[in-house]
């Protein structure tokens, strides 16, 4: 058994909004960013291509917020093809933004990037510990149905933003956990109860016991009191306390992205600075979805899931399946058991989380959706026979040369 | 061991309480306002959801819905909690009024029997 593996005892999850892999870490060499791209570029309504710049700003570019539903990341995707047997060429961008606004010079600011140095913190993670280069959103859609795969893996048939009312046989991981014999420990820390959560028609409603916030995060970081699985939900808002203002740090557009960068040096700290936590933890940081900005890989099909969106839920006329994977989204994952430099190559997306989760924690704990059973894990259940080509946790020393944020 | 800097301080208008709200935002004011109608009115905010129109207006609902939704929880655990005591002493008290009740109808129903009996 792998040392890094053998003395895991809390994964940690963050996620994030609204950013793809090539607008946040398409910049970096060697890791299947822009520099795998090629001569992409994306056609403008005038037909003119349009080639992906370093020219992202942290705020005040992306308005309106890029459309994010599912009929305009169907034209992102297909570049407007509804034909039969249609490929996914990645060449709509420009022309979903342009429809928001109807200006030109305006909708090609969807194919601005953030140079590397304008993100340290994400682009040092995804330098310094594993980056997935193949990390997609679950499905070509927005926020909700997207961290509704994270929590449940799956949407229940939903692709847009109504609530969610999960039937009684699919269970969160949450409650897979608490549930079990022996019972596992899991939380969802929300940023505060202004923010609160994006799952509220289940999670919240039923079990708000499973809810914490940011600064108890803090606080059990601190103390070692982590439970085994622990969700973070960014700030989602601007907004005043008793303590002061807090601002949006979510990175959706149109909040500042450094806020973003912040509050996950903030969360790294924090559990690096607890020795005994930092030996014993893994820490994602992925994105809900791409958020309607540009990404040049074409999002590969998948195994179906039990529910159908049907034309109109979808708003295309045509019914999905929930056969073809959203865009791609940065997905860092970070812990000193981690090779610096290592890059993952293999397809994951939200529903990796319950699955890698559950077989961790539990092994194959039924029932669970077809899209969860097919998902891919990002750490390898502890077993006698780990395969060393899938562990990411290898080291056999932990490092001792992993970076610091001064936050 | 690297130090990175991180920027710290954000420009002001970084921060913007007044900035529309956002889809999301306006679907999770949504989600909670289902929510809060599930709420026994005691827990209920008061808020007109429809003229929620900013982040900060938003997020103020959010926070006003989701403490409503934990207390409603915490208030239904303290009574399920009640001590077991208390819960006998009160169903003691049930039974000893059942008994009064059935001792009451029973008595009536014999002087009933008994003036019946006196006419005949």
């Amino acid at each position: 058994m792998p040392t890094g593996l053998d003395q895991l005892q809390h994964i940690v999850v963050l996620m994030m909004e609204n950013r793809s892999f090539d607008h946040m870490l398409g910049s970096l060499p060697g890791i299947g960013g822009l520099d795998d791209a090629g001569a992409y570029t994306n056609p403008d309504t005038n037909g003119n291509p349009v080639r992906p710049q370093p020219l992202a700003e942290f705020q005040a570019q992306l308005q309106p917020d890029p459309d994010h539903h599912f009929p305009a990341v169907d034209l992102q995707i297909f570049g407007g093809n509804t034909g039969p047997n249609r490929q996914p060429n990645m060449q709509g961008f420009v022309k979903s933004f342009f429809n928001q606004q109807g200006d030109v010079g305006h909708s090609q600011k969807i194919m601005y990037y953030f140079p590397k140095e304008k993100l340290p913190v994400l682009t040092t993670l995804a330098q310094q510990f594993a980056v997935f280069n193949r990390w997609f959103a679950s499905i070509p859609g927005p926020t909700i149905c997207n961290r509704a795969f994270a929590h449940y893996g799956t949407s229940f048939g939903r692709v847009d933003l109504n609530p969610i009312y999960p039937p009684e046989h699919i269970k969160s991981i949450y409650t897979r956990l608490i549930n079990a014999t022996p019972k596992h420990t899991a939380k969802i820390y929300y940023y505060d109860t202004a923010s609160s959560t994006m799952e509220v028609a289940n999670l919240l409603q039923n079990q708000p016991e499973l809810f914490g916030t940011y600064g108890q995060f803090l606080d059990d970081c601190k103390r070692g009191n982590l439970p085994e699985y622990s969700f973070i939900e960014p700030n989602y808002s601007d907004h005043e306390t008793d303590s002061g203002e807090e601002i949006a740090n979510d990175q959706h557009p149109d909040h500042h992205v450094q806020a973003g960068e912040l509050f996950i040096a903030t969360i790294y700290q924090a559990i690096k600075d607890n020795p005994q936590l930092w030996q014993n933890t893994a820490l994602l940081i992925t994105y809900d979805e791409h958020g309607g900005i540009f990404d040049h890989v074409p999002p590969p099909s998948c195994v179906k899931d039990i529910f159908t969106a049907d034309g109109n839920a979808t708003g295309t006329g045509v019914p999905f399946q929930f056969d073809r994977l959203g865009v791609r989204v940065p997905s860092v994952l970070v812990s000193p058991w981690i090779p610096r430099g290592t890059i993952v190559s293999r397809v994951f997306d939200h529903a990796s989380i319950p699955a890698t989760i559950t077989k961790f924690f539990l092994g194959d704990a039924a029932p669970r959706s077809p899209r969860e059973i097919n998902a891919d894990v990002f750490i390898e259940p502890r077993t006698a026979n780990v395969d060393p080509a899938r562990n990411v946790l290898s080291l056999t020393a932990m490092r001792t040369d992993c970076p610091d944020f001064d936050v | 061991m690297t130090l990175i800097k991180v920027p710290v301080t954000l420009p002001q208008s970084a921060y913007d309480p007044d900035r529309p709200i956002s889809s999301l935002l306006k679907m999770q004011v949504e989600h909670l306002y289902q929510a809060e109608k599930r709420l026994p009115p005691r827990y209920q905010s008061g808020t007109y959801v429809n003229a929620i129109r900013t982040e900060g207006e938003a997020a103020r609902y959010i926070r006003d819905v989701t403490e409503a939704i934990h207390e409603a929880h915490e208030d239904a655990e303290r009574i399920r909690r009640t001590p077991k005591r208390k819960r006998v002493m009160e169903i003691a008290a049930v039974v000893d009024e059942r008994a009064e009740r059935e001792r009451a109808r029973r008595m009536t129903k014999k002087r009933s029997s008994s003036k019946r009996r006196s006419k005949s």
